[in-house]
């Protein structure tokens, strides 16, 4: 190293202050993005498969929209928009949300401890990678479905609503996900819960109109919050933008969200409470 | 106190407990700036539970620990921005390239984008992985995600670095570059280097002072010579024909303490050390002793820790840590 080389070094050998919790969790949050990305794995079910689903149900179940009770001049596929993209976002989700745990297990998360970084921008940034994915989700799906008759009514205030219930719902999910990888430092155990999101899903109007539904399971469905989001925003797909159904779709999703990150803040300091 | 007086490292009475047990008992540890300050012990010794507490990772349960001035426990915050911290196996984002990496680090640090992409290639540059620095982690070996993790730690260009265990795992070639990247990093930067390490070798060929720890506590501290030199004189061992051992015996009586040794050899704990080499083959010279082997073994710092613990650490890392 040259003296000139030195100098400069010495020079520049100062100590910068902590960034703010917006640069830190952006940074992050571009970091789980790409790692997101570069593991077909992970995103590529959460496309695939709701898309599958929708082909296989709309074909085989599509004679259902003549049945009485099933909201009138609706396509069973525009019926479905909105569950493939809570089935795609769930899928994400945890996917990503699982990641908090591979951070875990392979020691990166303590490195994240060792740095000056917040402590919040760690869970956040994890958690933030997860709405870029679902927000490209909605949109995607949007794109996918139209052209075979899944038409938004709504228009571009419709999607909108469907792009920022994708991006609550993430949180929800992902903080759900993240939260039990902190709890338990295991991918195993938040595979494990996913089923359970799934029978959540299954017992609402996801597939089918609660006015269809009889027993405890049209009981249970239609007290189930995810209907509510769902009909909410499934109003903006089949009947048009309105701002009472936005808010309900929003309104459910939004407390959702939040839920999800109080569970993560909850667990992941609960994980890092040993730490100063 | 200016920044310039601090010790880089000051620990009182550190304790660490998990439940039952005193992970880190009562351990007194100052480091003075540009020291390579080694902490060797065996697996379990309480070598990186240490390090997390002085590293903020652990609160301390009782005691205080001082990094760069600051509190461990009431300015963890400061601490993190002027250390560097390279944690036992690498822990490293594998789906991110070694150049993604360094620019989180830089940002996490708070560094300028222009000042970090410069650190960035030196640090490359100096690690030797700046053709491998667009590939993804994944793709890189044992030897390069350490040398990566080096590089990441030395991105702030920290106060204080600590390596934990740095080359656990590697080949010895490995091992070997680390070293000189290491003792380069000290000399150059003046770079205070906080090492623990299960190898002897290690910790003899980096470190200018040693703190032995075993069962959480400090059992000897010192740099490696005065610790060898203080087991006590090094051993020499003299081959000879069976029907020369008693007066070969006798002869060398005069120049230290008979040791243990097998039938045909003497050995004896030469007083004097090395300089007393040449009068040594001159008395056995003129007892008429035909010598057939002679070698002269220092006490290592195996010695100094059976010493201190009544066990040997030769062999127990290796046969614990297959090479990579």
């Amino acid at each position: 190293m040259s003296v000139d080389d030195s100098l400069e070094t010495s020079a520049e050998h100062v100590h910068t202050a902590t960034p703010p919790l917006l640069v830190q969790t952006a940074a992050l949050s571009t970091r789980a993005i790409r790692g997101f990305f570069r593991q077909p794995q992970l995103w590529i079910p959460g496309i695939v498969f709701p898309l599958l689903l929708a082909a296989v149900n709309s074909s085989s179940l599509s004679r259902a929209s003549l049945i009485p009770g099933f909201p009138p001049d609706t396509s069973y596929l525009q019926f479905l928009v909105v569950s493939v993209i809570v089935q795609g976002v769930m899928f994400g989700a945890i996917a990503s949300g699982n990641e908090l745990t591979t951070d875990i297990q392979n020691g990166f998360f303590e490195r994240l401890l060792s740095a000056p970084v917040s402590r919040p921008a760690i869970l956040f940034g994890r958690i933030a990678g997860g709405w870029v994915f679902a927000a490209f989700q909605a949109l995607l799906f949007v794109g996918i479905l139209w052209p075979f008759g899944g038409t938004v009514r709504g228009g571009i205030p419709g999607v909108a609503v469907l792009v920022v219930m994708a991006v609550f719902l993430a949180t929800a999910i992902g903080g759900l996900a993240a939260g039990l990888g902190a709890r338990t430092g295991e991918p195993e155990a938040v595979q494990g819960f996913f089923p359970l999101v799934f029978i959540f899903l299954f017992m609402s109007s996801a597939f089918f109109p609660t006015a269809l539904m009889s027993g405890w399971y049209g009981t249970i469905a239609e007290n189930n919050p995810l209907t509510w989001m769902i009909d909410g925003a499934r109003y903006q797909v089949i009947v048009g933008f309105d701002l009472t159904e936005a808010a309900k779709a929003l309104g459910i999703s939004g407390v959702l969200a939040l839920l999800g990150l109080w569970f993560a803040t909850t667990q992941v300091r609960r994980r890092w409470r040993v730490a100063a | 106190m200016t920044r310039a007086a601090v010790q880089p490292i000051e620990a009182e009475a550190l304790v660490r407990c998990f439940d039952e047990i005193r992970a880190v008992d009562g351990i007194d540890i100052v480091v003075d700036k540009g020291e390579i300050f080694g902490f060797l012990g065996p697996n379990g010794a309480g070598k990186s539970t240490a390090v997390r507490v002085l590293t903020t990772l652990l609160k301390p349960t009782s005691g205080t620990a001082r990094v760069a001035g600051y509190d461990v426990e009431s300015q963890a915050d400061k601490v993190r921005e002027v250390i560097g911290v390279a944690l036992q196996d690498a822990a490293i984002d594998p789906l991110m390239t070694g150049k993604e990496l360094l620019r989180l680090q830089a940002t996490l640090h708070g560094i300028p984008r222009r000042l970090a992409a410069r650190r960035a290639k030196d640090l490359l540059e100096r690690v030797g992985l700046t053709e491998a620095a667009p590939r993804l982690v994944g793709q890189y070996s044992g030897g390069m995600r350490r040398r990566l993790d080096l590089a990441l730690a030395l991105m702030n260009e920290p106060d204080v670095l600590f390596l934990d265990e740095p080359t656990t795992g590697l080949d010895p070639m490995s091992r070997r570059n680390l070293w000189e990247e290491v003792r380069r990093l000290n000399r150059e930067y003046g770079t205070t280097v906080f090492l623990t390490t299960q190898y002897l070798e290690e910790a003899d060929q980096l470190a200018n002072r040693i703190a032995i720890i075993d069962h959480g506590k400090i059992v000897r501290e010192g740099d490696p010579a005065a610790l060898k030199k203080s087991v006590g004189s090094p051993t020499l061992r003299v081959d000879v024909a069976d029907e020369q051992q008693a007066i070969a015996e006798q002869t060398l009586q005069a120049f230290g303490e008979e040791r243990p040794s097998r039938v045909g050899r003497v050995s004896i704990g030469l007083e004097g050390g090395a300089e007393r080499m040449a009068d040594v083959v001159r008395a056995l010279d003129e007892a008429g002793i035909v010598i057939e082997h002679m070698e002269l073994d220092s006490p290592s710092l195996d010695d100094v820790f059976a010493d201190a613990t009544g066990r040997r650490l030769e062999g127990a890392a290796d046969a614990e840590e297959p090479a990579e």
